[in-house]
């Protein structure tokens, strides 16, 4: 019974941080051992997962600037501890960052959109079915990272390389999307989870493109997530959609040949050739859903 | 560590390890069993209650989260032994189940209806999404909540719809 497994196992130690200045200190003191929690809907799920839940801890949730959500002229920035739920509140209605505020409303399901964060969903590298990282790749966000040697500017995809390689006391602050980039784009995230209703997806296709006067598409950005291990681009199909109309009626069938490049992960919700045998269907319905967001 | 919290209108202090589930915690120390341990890993929403007036699941809700907060759990929902409009509804309608998914549902049902007081039938699948019955299923619960279109306030104006 999960009850005697975990009611009366020891736990391990989180300091809860005041400040930014103070969650940097305490994880560079703590070393290999120590681990920032934000809404702790990874790390808390440790012992099901058969994993240790063994470092110290350090909570970020008593930061408030981690909580903010500013727009300027020149871009959206979004803090590390927003949660899904405020994303989905909060991000202006606009095509733009549609990716991302779909990837926000659909993901996991209510209660755990309530807690579980931008930055966390970036962190947790062996959660493969995170929404909001493909999203962010399609729309070339950048990650800001600050540690004792001071802070630094990471496009998504290279800090998603590097995730698990930063020194100790670093700390994922936050997102930065450029307002003039995202404004002249339109973007969505199309799902598959195995319940229409909603749950975690089985294959993801985040898609954002440029259209130009005549309707072709000026380039686009493709990132597929929950497929493989790890999200990534789908080069392949950004090339080939480029300076065609979205309505372009070879698309589908390139999309089925470039899927086979994926090699699908085995889960207990869905095989690894299912995840590669949707991919293309799910390309489909994201152009469909991009030429409605193109006619707003 | 210390963790001074609210809990159903009463002043609580837990002295558990800061990552220990909020669940253990409502069950263990305060004897408040209408929130289930099943799944542990936020996934069947059996353990929904409110932290300050959002639905989380308090398997994977550390204690140290609740410092300060108010958390209401099911057992706070039937004020002076009076069913909240939602939980008799449930009794109208028939969809009282086994008592296992049961509470979770009330919980995570009244913070929707709170934020959505006239929602469609897909928007109350969709707020069902982190709640897993494995009696009876679902629809006379949807039917239960639809009953009860428009007797709730209306929320905050939203950025995003």
């Amino acid at each position: 019974m999960p009850e005697n497994r975990n009611a009366f196992r020891s736990h391990p130690d989180l300091y809860m941080a005041s400040s930014l200045p103070d969650a940097i200190a305490a994880l560079a003191q703590r070393g290999e051992r120590g681990q920032a929690l934000a809404g702790g809907t990874w790390i808390m799920r440790a012992p099901v997962r058969g994993e240790a839940q063994d470092r110290d801890y350090v909570g970020l949730s008593r930061i408030d600037t981690l909580r903010e959500l500013r727009r300027s002229d020149t871009a959206l920035a979004i803090g590390a501890c927003v949660t899904h739920a405020q994303l989905a509140r909060e991000l202006p209605a606009d095509p733009a960052w549609e990716a991302l505020a779909l990837a926000a409303a659909k993901s996991a399901n209510p209660a755990v959109r309530n807690t579980a964060t931008l930055g966390g969903n970036l962190c947790a590298a062996s959660f493969a079915a995170a929404d909001l990282v493909p999203a962010l790749m399609c729309l070339d966000a950048t990650v800001e990272v600050e540690g004792t040697g001071g802070a630094e500017r990471i496009g998504v995809e290279a800090f998603v390389e590097r995730r698990e390689a930063f020194v100790p006391g670093t700390l994922v602050t936050g997102v930065t999307i450029d307002r003039d980039a995202a404004r002249r784009r339109i973007s969505t995230h199309a799902r598959l989870p195995l319940r229409r209703a909603g749950d975690y997806p089985v294959a993801i296709v985040s898609m954002s493109a440029q259209i130009g006067d005549d309707g072709k598409v000026l380039d686009a950005r493709i990132a597929v997530g929950s497929v493989e291990a790890v999200p990534r681009r789908w080069t392949a199909m950004e090339e080939t959609m480029a300076g065609r109309p979205l309505d372009d009626a070879g698309l589908a069938a390139k999309a089925r040949l470039a899927s086979a490049a994926f090699t699908g992960r085995d889960g207990v919700e869905a095989p690894g050739w299912y995840r590669v045998r949707v991919l293309p269907v799910l390309f489909e319905r994201a152009i469909a859903q991009l030429r409605q967001g193109a006619g707003r | 560590m210390t963790v001074v919290f609210n809990v159903n209108g009463v002043d609580r202090v837990s002295v558990r390890a800061p990552m220990t589930p909020l669940v253990d915690v409502l069950r263990d120390e305060l004897s408040l069993t209408g929130a289930k341990t099943v799944c542990r890993e936020g996934f069947c929403g059996a353990c929904t209650v409110h932290l300050d007036g959002r639905a989380v699941m308090s398997c994977i809700t550390p204690l140290a989260h609740a410092e300060g907060c108010e958390v209401r759990t099911v057992e706070s929902l039937a004020e002076d032994g009076e069913l909240s409009p939602l939980q008799a509804a449930m009794e109208v309608h028939d969809a009282v189940q086994c008592g296992m998914c049961f509470p979770g549902m009330m919980m995570s049902l009244t913070a929707f209806l709170e934020a959505t007081p006239n929602p469609s039938r897909e928007q109350v699948k969709a707020a069902l999404v982190g709640n897993i019955c494995r009696c009876t299923g679902y629809e006379r619960i949807v039917e239960a909540v639809l009953s009860l279109s428009g007797r709730f306030a209306a929320p905050e104006a939203r950025h995003h719809v």
